[in-house]
């Protein structure tokens, strides 16, 4: 078989072309150099839509029944307020800047949230991938550390790039005292490392049929070479202690928060910690039809006030901050108006995004919405401005190709604008 | 050259009479005195896409480069024409950037791709200076190459070629200097600096050769050894199918593997046919059977299961796209999902033609002309009925297909369309020519026109009924809701009342009539009348190029790792099948048949071809295009489900784990599990796009996690029937149960060696029925378990 030298790999790798299965088999034999332990990224979905005029984009001169009952707070940041119920955030807002102006026009969860994760408008006819099915794609994580892992869920998947590329999804949230179980990671009742390795040697020896015709197919060279992935990533060590919660202190499990919020995001934190270079952390509950204020104040504010802070207060302390960015988003704004029932409906026009770590500056609040936070201010930016800047600070080239399964090629990110200034 | 003579040549070619042949530009402007005014659309614009201008990274990007752009490829001659005019200088030609910047004069970031003294130059300056005129556009007949194959002894030989091209005016050319050239595997064959195709390789490979919008695949083969001809051994060829294949392998000198054993034939036919492992009697007694005749009456039986009908009716469902979160009345869309797999499970079933069940989705609408609202509305709500509900399959047409949200606009139904019956993307003609077939933006627009007179909503003449039924529901009235089937109204129909209905309906007047073009085929569409008809008609025309084609080559993939031609929902110019006469054979005996599928599943299976062992010979252990062997291939999603289930299975339960069509993952539960974690992660179509790529088949690090540590295993192994009975049994057979777990795996018998092993780890475990659970984990755990080889 014919070695790949580094200049295919490097060929490869600008042309951007589609790796069959065993090319990418080739190339992680021949070249373990490609994995080496830089850049990893971090995106937090605010699930439901978070209403963007209270929380980072507050309008306090907007008509009673569009500002709202929250009030602005100055910040650490010279200019930029945010609400009032971020009183941790309001200290640290040096080290993270807002996108405001985020506009489209898919007011659904559905296929607003797929917009928002792939950067590129839904269409009938192709499946976009998602951040972290890209960064599984260009970042391999080592031998025994999954590359992606999301928390719960992957909300949209690999989509063209092929299901090799899918999220390890953990099932379910952690929360503080309570069992936390990880899909596929985390051995059953009474199932010891002992016992699933005992077991794995009875394993290999029933695995014979293909003996003697291991390179014939990449169908069976690819089993083999997961099989053992597999093995490692369960059997790992690093791995599991990274999803083992119960080794924080009190302390900072309080820091977090107990909730689920806070917990995703400190197992965000260990997570990278331990080499997993793509993190997805669902954060649920901004869908605020009903209550917005009383649930905004109540809960969803300050969970996220707290992990949010204390996750950028981690990555930074372990050294990590620099190399990992930060992205929080949800699938949309709010209605402008206050309804009925003190709830805030489906609005896509006006959202805001948050972006830290890496190279981002902080401090910055840029692009505007207009004075009722209802559109942006000028043309604002898209969901595909904002994916081609997540790309551009994790060290991926927005405009790289990619081939999908039939070849035909497709950039990554193609109508979308690295955003200046954060 | 005698310049009075070249002119002549040239004058002549305005009035150029049939069998002439033009010499290529290369040569008509060699000579620095050429005078000859080249014409845009015939040697300006195939000369840009020659030179890779109008390439996706240059001027043919959707942005341009440099503030000048190009169509992608071409063939957008009006606009390109104006895109070059602001970049030429008509009495200073040498000052025009269409000429500085390739030659580097001007800085220019693609690079030089042209030098001042060549043809190609003196082509463009030539033009220029005549007035860079584009004359209307010309209709190219048929591109034409010599030889028509190449086929090499052996790799460094190299051959030249030419491409002619025909014009409807009768005039000829020689335009092999004009084309644009690829070849699709370049460690095969490539074409060299001289022009010439040169073998770099060996195998079989096409290259592409195209101009204007005509688009030829040359097929160059240079056999992989020397047993080719006189030279190749007796091979004997059972079926017309194996006729076919070894015709091919003796060219290529790839001798086939043999015949598998009956164990593998066992397991891989009832996986392909029926979605569905052997059972452990099943495997004993079909080894215990002696007649000759045995494979081809299992394959008999297996087309009669209900199994066959669930995976086959599933594979449709998957080619046109039901999913339950698609549909327009989404509340109700499990129902709608359920309506359209039944629908279709019955006519497989029943083995309805091919055509038959197509034209009863392709020409649906909601009601047919002499059926009143108010009848369609109480009809449709009868299916929903809980108490003896009214038969959905029973109806002649299955409209659900139209109804989706993803195909509300013309041209997503056009695309929709393409894929699901004819197998071809249109995708690319869409915005820009194809850049590997004839399909042009106003092909694309053509086509989208046939599905443009289709509405989902409701006729001016039934809005009384349908609002006064709204209301009496409580359904909404007004709104982008109006008309929903809401869950209350659809409680309402489980009850027994009749509820508001939309309904897809032909809107003659917004209908196209007239002569009109179908993908390259004149149709005539009568006025007043539904296009789908005569689009359905030229379907079935015993020549169509691509219906038949489309199903038989899907089918052919089920059975093999690819399709005849790959990917299976691409068929164009320039993706020719790996065996054309077999492809061609496939299809005219399908479409012969009466499109009877059960025929097609027999006329493959029962080949040698299909039933060849996957262990190699020392010819083909490379060969992955031509079937000399079996490719081993990882379970669809949907078996691995329901296999998993099999093999924990009680003996007792086991036949009704595998009859239960409502329980199972390849049964009516499909569109229920899609996009489930397990099944996203085996690649279960979602039918969220139209690209048969949805199905994922390629092992990944995901798949070896789920298998050995997903809860869903160890609770599959906790629950296991099949180990609670034996723990319950008086004196359990441990050589017998170790038999058995294989069997039920694998379906075979364990080897002398395995069975000792496997019963020493037995010896070691606390209990039999914990080893028994280890070794049913380590069987699953195989590749022999997880590939079908």
């Amino acid at each position: 078989m014919t070695q790949l030298t580094r200049r295919t790999v490097l060929k490869a790798g600008v042309l951007g072309a589609g790796l069959s299965l065993s090319q990418l088999l080739r190339l992680q034999a021949a070249d373990p150099s490609q994995q080496d332990a830089g850049r990893s990224a971090i995106l937090i979905c605010l699930k439901g839509g978070p209403s963007h005029q209270d929380s980072f984009d507050l309008k306090p001169n907007a008509p009673s029944e569009y500002r709202g009952e929250f009030r602005p707070i100055a910040t650490q940041a010279t200019g930029v307020e945010i609400c009032e119920h971020m009183p941790q955030l309001a200290q640290r807002a040096d080290r993270f800047s807002i996108i405001r102006g985020l506009t489209h026009n898919l007011a659904d969860h559905g296929i607003g949230m797929r917009y928002v994760v792939t950067g590129n408008r839904p269409i009938p006819t192709l499946k976009f991938p998602s951040f972290g099915a890209v960064a599984s794609r260009t970042l391999p994580a080592a031998e025994d550390v999954p590359t992606h892992v999301a928390i719960d869920e992957d909300l949209e998947g690999p989509g063209y790039l092929g299901t090799q590329y899918g999220a390890l999804a953990t099932g379910e949230k952690p929360r503080a005292n309570r069992p936390f179980s990880v899909r596929g990671i985390t051995l059953s009742d009474g199932l010891s490392i002992d016992g699933f390795n005992r077991r794995r040697k009875l394993a290999d020896d029933v695995d014979n049929l293909f003996a003697q015709y291991e390179g014939l197919d990449e169908e069976v060279r690819g089993l083999d070479r997961f099989s053992q992935q597999a093995h490692n990533i369960i059997g790992s060590p690093r791995t599991r202690q990274a999803f083992e919660l119960s080794q924080e202190s009190k302390t900072v499990v309080d820091r977090f928060g107990t909730g689920e919020t806070g917990q995703s995001l400190l197992l965000a934190c260990r997570l990278i910690e331990a080499g997993v270079r793509f993190v997805t952390v669902i954060v649920d509950g901004w869908d605020t039809h009903k209550d917005n204020f009383k649930e905004m104040r109540g809960t969803l504010l300050p969970e996220f006030d707290l992990g949010y802070s204390a996750l950028l207060d981690r990555l930074q302390d372990r050294g990590r901050l620099s190399s990992t960015v930060v992205l929080a988003s949800g699938e949309f704004g709010r209605t402008p108006k206050v309804n009925g029932g003190a709830g805030r409906d489906h609005w896509a026009r006006a959202s805001v995004a948050l972006l830290a770590g890496g190279e981002i500056q902080g401090g910055r609040a840029v692009g505007a919405s207009d004075d009722k936070a209802a559109e942006p201010a000028g043309d604002g930016y898209s969901p595909d401005d904002l994916a081609a800047t997540f790309y551009d600070h994790i060290g991926i080239d927005p405009s790289r190709e990619f081939r999908t399964a039939s070849g035909r090629p497709v950039m990554l990110v193609r109508n979308g604008t690295v955003i200046g200034g954060v | 050259m005698n310049r009075f003579l070249f002119t002549c040549l040239i004058a002549s070619c305005v009035t150029a009479t049939a069998g002439e042949t033009f010499p290529p530009a290369s040569v008509r402007f060699a000579d620095s005195n050429a005078s000859e005014t080249p014409d845009f659309q015939r040697h300006v614009s195939p000369l840009l896409g020659r030179l890779g201008c109008n390439g996706r990274a240059c001027h043919g990007s959707f942005q341009g480069q440099g503030g000048f752009q190009l169509s992608l490829f071409g063939y957008d001659f009006q606009k390109d024409h104006k895109a070059i005019r602001s970049r030429i200088n008509v009495t200073k030609p040498d000052e025009s950037l269409l000429l500085q910047k390739p030659t580097k004069v001007v800085e220019h970031e693609g690079g030089r791709r042209l030098t001042a003294e060549s043809w190609q130059h003196r082509l463009l300056e030539r033009w220029i200076a005549a007035g860079a005129r584009i004359a209307s556009t010309a209709q190219l007949k048929s591109l034409e190459v010599e030889p028509s194959e190449i086929v090499f002894a052996r790799p460094g030989f190299s051959q030249p070629f030419r491409v002619t091209a025909h014009w409807q005016d009768g005039s000829v050319e020689d335009v092999t200097c004009l084309c644009r050239i690829e070849s699709r595997d370049d460690s095969i064959a490539a074409v060299d600096a001289s022009g010439h195709i040169k073998a770099t390789g060996r195998g079989d490979t096409h290259i592409v050769v195209s101009y204007d919008n005509g688009v030829i695949a040359l097929p160059v083969l240079i056999p992989t050894t020397d047993r080719t001809g006189d030279a190749y051994p007796q091979v004997t060829a059972r079926t017309e199918v194996d006729r076919l294949v070894v015709a091919k392998l003796r060219r290529l000198g790839i001798v086939p593997s043999a015949v598998c054993s009956d164990e593998d034939f066992l397991r891989r036919v009832s996986i392909d046919l029926t979605g569905t492992l052997p059972t452990p009697s099943e495997v004993l007694a079909f080894l215990a059977d002696d007649s000759a005749d045995k494979r081809d009456r299992l394959i008999e039986q297996l087309l009669k299961s209900p199994a066959y009908a669930a995976w086959w009716a599933n594979r449709l469902c998957d080619m046109t796209g039901n999913n339950p979160f698609r549909q327009q009345d989404g509340r109700i869309g499990h129902e709608l999902a359920r309506q359209w797999y039944a629908w279709i499970y019955r006519r497989v079933a029943d083995n309805t033609p091919f055509d038959e069940l197509v034209a009863g989705i392709v020409l649906a609408t909601s009601r047919s002309d002499d059926q009143d609202y108010a009848d369609y509305a109480k009809q449709m709500s009868s299916y929903l009925r809980e108490e003896d509900p009214a038969d959905f399959a029973k109806r002649p047409t299955m409209p659900h297909y139209w109804t989706r949200r993803t195909v509300e606009k013309p041209e997503d139904r056009a695309l929709a369309f393409a894929h699901s019956f004819l197998g071809v993307r249109l995708q690319c003609a869409q915005c820009h020519k194809h850049p590997y077939d004839r399909w042009t933006q106003s092909d694309f627009q053509q086509f989208t026109k046939l599905f443009a007179a289709f509405d989902y909503g409701i006729r001016d003449s039934a809005k009384g009924d349908f609002e006064r039924l709204l209301k009496s529901t409580g359904q909404p009235l007004n709104g982008n809701q109006r008309g929903q089937v809401t869950q209350e109204a659809a409680a309402l129909a489980a009850e027994g009342r009749t509820v508001g209905w939309r309904e897809f309906y032909f809107n003659e007047a917004r209908s196209p009539h007239g002569t009109t073009d179908v993908l390259g085929t004149r149709v005539d569409i009568p006025r007043g009348s539904d296009p789908r008809t005569a689009v359905m008609q030229w379907m079935r025309e015993r020549d169509n190029p691509y219906f038949a084609r489309a199903f038989v080559n899907r089918v052919w993939a089920n059975y093999f790792h690819v399709g005849l031609i790959d990917p299976v929902d691409d068929l164009n110019l320039a993706n020719p099948p790996s065996n054309r006469p077999l492809l061609d054979h496939l299809s005219r005996g399908f479409v012969d048949s009466g499109y009877d599928m059960k025929w097609l599943h027999r006329e493959i299976t029962r080949s040698d071809t299909y039933q060849r062992d996957w262990r190699p010979n020392e010819t083909n252990a490379r060969d992955r295009r031509h079937y000399s062997r079996a490719i081993p291939r990882r379970l669809p999603a949907e078996v691995i489900y329901d296999a998993l289930k099999q093999v924990t299975a009680a003996d007792a339960d086991l036949v009704q784990v595998r009859e239960r069509l409502d329980r199972r993952a390849i049964g009516h539960l499909a569109t229920r599990m899609a996009g489930t974690y397990t099944q996203r992660v085996f690649g279960q179509p979602e039918r969220l796009v139209a690209c048969d790529c949805e199905r994922n088949n390629t092992p990944s690090l995901l798949q070896s996690i789920f298998l050995q540590n997903d809860p869903l295993i160890h609770a599959r192994l906790a629950d296991a029937g099949w180990l609670k009975q034996i723990a319950t049994a008086d004196s359990p057979d441990e050589r017998q149960l170790i038999r058995d777990a294989y069997l039920r795996t694998v379906s075979r018998l364990p080897s002398e060696k395995e069975a000792k092993r496997a019963q020493e780890y037995l010896t070691e475990s606390a209990s039999i029925t914990e080893g028994l659970r280890d070794l049913l984990w380590s069987l699953i755990n195989s590749k022999e378990f997880i590939l079908n080889h």
